[in-house]
């Protein structure tokens, strides 16, 4: 059996899948400078859980923020192309991706598991999940709360700042207002899906549309964005590890092509190392 | 011509990149008078008609903002905003004078900015109309007069409508020699890549007319010589934009594994193509030149009868550069606060798409701060039409 990783170093999580003709391990931890440094930890303990030494890899493909920090990957590819693929492999109606990252939110429009066309929001914290962990902090919410809590909501209140920093304003000065806490989530809620509807707007969008990242994990912005959109929006399994599924797979493909085209392909890399850039 | 003779041309031209303004000011102290100026809008035949020498100005990309924002609002452009934090830090300061064309609101709205705080011996603000219909090439005429005089003043030299003329030939000539140079960017692979060229283009651009055509002849030279390497297989990119005058774009594009074979950049393609006619009145052919031909997007007002017509006569020359450079995807940036450029957008990229090219839009600073960001853009853009 030829086994195949993928691993996503993301601004806040680290992602690795190992895949044979299934699924034999993800794991998802903090990135973090130390994270960051040790990719080959993470990449162990995946080994580890799926039973396997890191010589039983056929190739490795790494995505994401820190995708050049990853001294063992045969090669890079961008969260673009991996989050479609990994999609399509989970989903394969969607045409139209929703990424909620930690530093960036994007739009991919897919075509029969191929990219054809995408976006990415401007370097600014507004309709990612760094603008919904700062309002979670500001507001005293633990982060993974703030879906349910937002379903208490009586109604949203309106937050008309995009930018993270003046909503944070608005949101404290509601809050002294005695607007209660689970309107103002709802608000932020619709505020960011508003901002990711206009930035997704962009492409032509087809059903199905999807959502992954660890936006996907707040049930109260899903159901935001489905408003927006006027359709459900589909949320994969386990959607953190879209993109680094996304990764194993592209390489699995590229090594059975090489093997039907005539040739073995070879590791490039031998063992795991640790990426000395932040040291 | 020192400085030429003895070292080969992309040599040269590396060094005139790294170090700007260098030879302007060894000019300068030889005892010629160094006037800087912005856009592709300001007429060089007429500086180099005054015997000055025309530095054409650049901002830093890599430098971040620290002094300029003390006298400039944020508002303007971050291109305008790095060129102005570079003079008013004195990287200039061997410039006698500054002519600043009426490119868009932010040079025009900022022209005391410049003049109060650098206080040069020779400041002229050139008011470039945007509509290009008849009467504004008499305006523009006019202007061109004005210019004159105010140099002539500033020189105490009499520029000459001789003069004029050869100034038009000789810019014509430096035009042909580098088109020539980009004729051999149209192998697969170019012969000469897009980092080289980019330091090619900001190099010639800093360098008086006779200089900046014998250092494209040393390049053309030496590049021909080259044996093509059989790396044959990477996609053909094409950028579009204003004033992108860094290497560190087109390295990001190349280091991910394309070749920047061509541009339309306002120091690149939208000014070598365009030529000025020999007119009978000189001034008449510059007019015509700077107002309707150079295919800047403050300048241009559509003439023909349809939508269509209008998009033909404002993008046809991508087209056709398109298929003459064999190109496979364009990348379109723009930088921040760009209107011009921004309004454009959507016209440009639907008549880019049109002819089959994908595009990739992408709006950024003038900084390497975000490049990292842009880079993970041209890279999915590259994955995307493999």
């Amino acid at each position: 059996m030829a086994y195949y990783a993928g691993v996503d170093i993301g601004s806040t999580m680290t992602k690795v899948v190992i895949v044979s003709d299934r699924i034999e391990a993800s794991l998802i931890g903090p990135t973090g400078p130390e994270h960051r440094k040790l990719a080959n930890k993470v990449m162990e303990d995946a080994l580890n859980r799926a039973n396997l030494r890191f010589k039983d890899l056929s190739y490795i493909v790494a995505t994401g923020y820190g995708r050049i920090n990853v001294p063992f990957a045969d090669r890079q590819i961008t969260e673009i192309t991996c989050h479609a693929k990994g999609l399509h492999s989970l989903l394969p109606t969607v045409k139209t991706v929703v990424d909620v990252g930690g530093q960036d939110s994007k739009g991919i429009r897919i075509n029969d598991g191929k990219v054809v066309n995408f976006v990415m929001n401007d370097k600014c914290a507004a309709g990612t999940g760094r603008f919904l962990e700062i309002i979670a902090d500001s507001l005293g919410v633990p982060l993974q709360r703030l879906g349910e809590l937002s379903l208490t909501a009586e109604r949203a209140t309106p937050i008309s700042s995009t930018c993270t920093v003046f909503a944070e304003h608005e949101v404290i000065n509601q809050l002294a207002n005695g607007e209660p806490v689970a309107n103002l989530v709802a608000g932020v809620h619709e505020s960011i899906a508003t901002r990711i509807y206009s930035l997704v707007s962009k492409l032509q969008i087809e059903k199905d549309i999807a959502i992954t990242g660890g936006g996907a994990k707040n049930i109260g912005l899903v159901k935001a964005l489905e408003a927006k959109f006027g359709s459900p929006v589909l949320v994969p399994p386990e959607p953190l590890i879209t993109g680094a599924l996304g990764a194993a797979l592209l390489g699995k493909e590229k090594c059975e092509k090489a093997l039907r085209d005539g040739y073995t392909p070879t590791r490039s890399k031998e063992g795991l190392q640790e990426a000395k850039i932040f040291s | 011509m020192t400085g030429l003779q003895n070292s080969n041309g992309l040599e040269t031209a590396d060094r005139y990149y790294a170090q700007y303004g260098s030879r302007a000011k060894e000019l300068k102290n030889e005892g010629r008078k160094v006037i800087g100026y912005m856009s592709a809008l300001t007429p060089v035949e007429i500086l180099t008609a005054a015997g000055v020498v025309p530095l054409r100005l650049k901002g830093f990309m890599d430098e971040a903002i620290t002094k300029g924002d003390a006298y400039m609002e944020t508002i303007v452009c971050p291109f305008v905003r790095s060129v102005f934090d570079a003079a008013i830090k004195g990287r200039f300061s061997f410039m006698d004078g500054m002519v600043l064309p009426h490119q868009c609101d932010s040079m025009d709205r900022t022209s005391d900015v410049w003049s109060y705080n650098l206080g040069l011996p020779y400041w002229h603000f050139l008011n470039v109309p945007h509509v290009t219909d008849d009467p504004s090439i008499e305006f523009m005429k006019e202007i061109l007069r004005v210019f004159i005089r105010t140099l002539e003043r500033f020189t105490n030299a009499k520029i000459t409508d001789e003069a004029i003329g050869q100034a038009i030939d000789d810019h014509n000539e430096n035009r042909r020699l580098m088109r020539e140079l980009y004729d051999l960017r149209k192998s697969n692979p170019p012969l000469i890549s897009g980092v080289e060229m980019m330091k090619v283009l900001v190099a010639a651009m800093s360098l008086p007319v006779s200089e900046s055509s014998a250092l494209i002849k040393n390049v053309t030279e030496e590049v021909k010589k080259r044996k093509a390497p059989a790396d044959g297989d990477r996609k053909r990119i094409m950028i579009i934009g204003d004033q992108i005058d860094s290497a560190a774009i087109a390295e990001a594009i190349e280091s991910a594994g394309a070749w920047l074979v061509v541009d339309d950049l306002s120091i690149g393609g939208k000014i070598y193509w365009p030529e000025v006619d020999k007119t009978a009145d000189p001034l008449q052919g510059i007019a015509e030149r700077y107002l309707r031909k150079l295919k800047i997007a403050t300048t241009f007002v559509g003439e023909g009868n349809t939508y269509e017509e209008n998009l033909e006569a404002r993008f046809g020359h991508l087209r056709e550069r398109i298929t003459g450079f064999k190109v496979d995807g364009a990348i379109l940036f723009i930088y921040k606060y760009c209107d011009p450029y921004g309004f454009e957008v959507p016209a440009m990229k639907s008549y880019i798409e049109s002819a089959g090219i994908p595009v990739l839009y992408l709006e950024d600073e003038y900084s390497t701060s975000t490049l990292a960001r842009v880079k993970t853009r041209i890279e999915a853009f590259l994955e995307m039409i493999a």
